[in-house]
């Protein structure tokens, strides 16, 4: 194993660890409520990277993805009373099966009129949502979840529990796919898609692929939410700040890495986060307005590009 | 040079200097804390237009401050901003009870918002007050919560039973129900079909619609081909608005004695003030009117205070759907912690549930589940009104109320196309 996948599986134990101690270390439960928010945008933002940075598809529907994910979870535990994690399990095999679907009906167009058309998606799967009664339609659906269990000191701190397991599994997908084979594909996708076309590379193959892990990770991180919020509704399943916050997030942090979307997430977040309960929400939207601008007109790489920037020129 | 019994005098002088404040202080400190409030309001998003609410709450901390504040402690409120997203509200209100140590909670605005803090307050115990949710507490049935809206028990179902009752009276036997496919309407269409049932009237045309459907004008004529004699509508602002031009434009048969219902937009005065005659005749749900029956020292000193704080904020300057309510909210909470001598959820729980309370809108008294034990939402019918102007809204005889009988002023004017010309 090389030198920065130890350190990566280091960095992971660590994390879990902190993930499983850490309820039981803090009392608090206002930190667990925020700190589900902020990794379920880790997530969310990791997720959509793996189509959005990877192979610069911009996909507007990451929305579409979670409220599915949100609804599948709602409605398998309601109705079969099935645990949370063969939810989750449900929501991501679901995801990945829209994301193959989405994939082929919207791959062979690119730009702008990719961007439309996945947005179509969020409208589309809301609207059906609304006109199914079973699932509560646009009165929403009442999820009162299960006991914590026993290693666990309460609902809050479960469901935080739960979020970094799935943040850590979804950022260590990403990396996988970054310095898999199927990254290089998607990076000679995004450089230009003739030229690796030309070259022998599968794009549409390998889109299909980034479309169905992108969307597997994005609906798994909608799983946990029923039991987060106890209720769920179609408008705020669906709502365009989660499709805005997963572009934004990564396009503040670097889209090139996994590292840029986490940044990207954990920064913005934690910000908002901490914005909803001390400044009002006009000056937190307008914050994130200016740094998105900000980082589009001075540091399109992101973050992390900037630092890694700055480390290489430093270098004799 | 000190001696060894000087030394031990202010050794134990000292001691008692230091200790003192952790022995007498902890009472004076106590006392000195203020009581806080905890809520979340819809500063901004889809709901923004309901945080004039907002200034119900300040009003009412305000007065209660003046008069010496609650258990002589002053009274603080805490108030955040959901964005009107039910996804902000747990970390909010665990804010709200984790850090800030609120000792009251006032629920977000509607069912929706309120529905993801129910399961919070059930498992931690506490104490709130519900801000405008229907049948906010029929899933949870938690003991400690209770609805400063006027919604009555089995409000799911009941809430605009009034309408239904004006058409039993009127002898209708056939109904239109048209709805938007959003929550609040969905609901009230849902438990308006099954009133009608219960009476007795056949369902001649019963839809929904996409929200923000502009053009009404195909399902008026669908309306008027099922020849009813009422048309129950549960519809928003926006289509609130659309529907009235509709009918204008398209027209609606004779036969029709009630029209309305369910209808939000006209309770506010951005709506009064744009559509004015357009809305005569309409028979709507409403809260508080300046009517007779309702007009008391109270309410009108609140309005007094009400309008110009509302003028210069630039919210609705009339006000008289939510914020009286929100100051209500506050009177229950005053109510219950002077009556039990406490900000114990238990024991201010068990007062509201024992004692009814005098608000600014009339005595309330509660159910097991914390509803209004009787059901006191109006059914008020829109009339006499010329022009644009605002103001005429603030006298009485325009928004007539025909139901519930112990607050009538007046008798419904039907059918609806005369009571519209007039």
């Amino acid at each position: 194993m090389k030198k920065n996948s130890l350190l990566f599986l280091a960095g992971v134990i660590i994390v879990l660890a902190l993930g499983f101690l850490m309820p039981w270390l803090l009392r608090n439960p206002f930190y667990f409520f925020a700190g589900y928010v902020v990794l379920q945008y880790v997530t969310i933002a990791t997720g959509w990277n793996i189509l959005g940075g990877y192979a610069g598809y911009i996909n507007f529907g990451a929305a579409g993805f979670f409220g599915a994910g949100v609804y599948l979870s709602a409605f398998l535990f309601t109705t079969f009373g099935l645990p949370l994690p063969l939810c989750i399990l449900a929501a991501a095999i679901v995801g990945a099966i829209l994301g193959v679907l989405m994939g082929y009906l919207t791959l062979r167009i690119q730009g702008v009129y990719f961007a439309i058309a996945t947005l179509g998606l969020v409208v589309v799967l809301e609207t059906i949502v609304h006109n199914i009664s079973g699932l509560g339609g646009a009165s929403g659906m009442a999820v009162y979840g299960p006991r914590p269990p026993a290693w666990s000191p309460g609902p809050s701190q479960y469901n935080f529990t739960v979020m970094v397991v799935i943040a850590v599994a979804s950022v260590a997908l990403a990396r996988w796919v970054e310095i898999s084979w199927i990254g290089r594909g998607l990076r000679a996708v995004r450089a230009s898609e003739d030229a690796a076309e030309c070259s022998g590379v599968p794009t549409l193959r390998l889109k299909l692929v980034a479309c169905a892990l992108s969307g597997a990770v994005l609906a798994a991180a909608g799983a946990p939410y029923p039991f987060y919020t106890s209720f769920v509704e179609p408008v705020t399943a669906f709502s365009l700040i989660i499709g805005l916050n997963a572009i934004a997030m990564p396009l503040i942090g670097g889209t090139r890495t996994w590292v840029g979307p986490v940044i990207g997430a954990l920064l913005l977040a934690s910000v908002q986060q901490i914005a909803t309960v001390t400044i009002s929400s006009e000056l937190n939207i307008l914050f994130v307005g200016a740094v998105l601008i900000a980082f589009v007109a001075f540091a399109p790489g992101g973050i992390s590009d900037l630092f890694g920037r700055n480390k290489g020129r430093a270098r004799p | 040079m000190k001696t060894r019994r000087q030394f031990h005098k202010l050794v134990a002088v000292t001691a008692a200097g230091l200790a003192a404040p952790a022995i007498f202080g902890s009472k004076v400190f106590a006392q000195d804390k203020p009581i806080r409030v905890g809520a979340s309001v819809s500063l901004t998003g889809p709901l923004a237009s309901t945080k004039n609410g907002q200034i119900g709450y300040e009003l009412w901390r305000d007065d209660v401050n003046a008069a010496g504040g609650l258990l002589d402690r002053k009274v603080e409120l805490v108030i955040y901003d959901d964005q009107s997203s039910a996804a902000n509200v747990p970390a909010i209100y665990s804010k709200l009870v984790d850090v800030d140590a609120c000792d009251v909670l006032f629920s977000p605005y509607g069912a929706n918002l309120s529905a993801p803090v129910m399961p919070f307050i059930k498992q931690r115990d506490l104490f709130m007050i519900g801000m405008f949710g229907l049948a906010g507490n029929d899933v949870a049935k938690h003991d400690k919560f209770f609805h400063s809206g006027p919604w009555g028990p089995n409000s799911g179902r009941d809430w605009a039973r009034g309408f239904f009752d004006l058409a039993k009276a009127q002898g209708v036997k056939k109904i239109a129900i048209i709805n938007a496919d959003l929550e609040f309407s969905k609901n009230a269409a849902k438990g308006g079909a099954e009133v009608a049932k219960e009476y007795g009237m056949e369902v001649v045309f019963n839809q929904s619609y996409p929200p923000n459907t502009s053009d009404f004008s195909s399902m008026i004529r669908n309306i008027n081909a099922g020849d009813p004699e009422a048309i129950f509508i549960a519809s928003y602002p926006a289509d609130s608005t659309a529907i009235i031009r509709g009918v204008k434009e398209i027209g609606i048969s004779d036969k029709v004695k009630l029209f309305g219902g369910a209808m939000i937009g006209p309770q506010y005065g951005a709506l009064l003030g744009s559509l004015g005659p357009e809305l005569n005749g309409l028979v709507n749900s409403h809260t508080f009117v300046p009517e007779p029956t309702m007009q008391t020292p109270a309410i009108k000193s609140f309005f007094d205070r009400y309008t110009p704080i509302a003028v210069k904020q630039g919210v609705d300057p009339l006000g008289f759907y939510i914020p009286p309510f929100y100051y209500v909210a506050g009177q229950l909470a005053a109510a219950a912690i002077t009556g039990s001598k406490s900000v114990d959820p238990a024991k201010m729980a068990a007062f509201l549930h024992a004692n009814a309370v005098d608000t600014i809108a009339g005595k309330i008294a509660f159910n097991e589940i914390g509803d209004w034990k009787e059901r006191r939402v109006l059914m008020v019918q829109l009339r006499g009104i010329k022009g644009n102007d605002l103001e005429q809204f603030r006298n009485p005889g325009h928004q007539v109320i025909l139901d519930p009988p112990s607050l009538k002023t007046g008798d419904l004017a039907a059918p609806y196309n005369k009571a519209r010309a007039s």
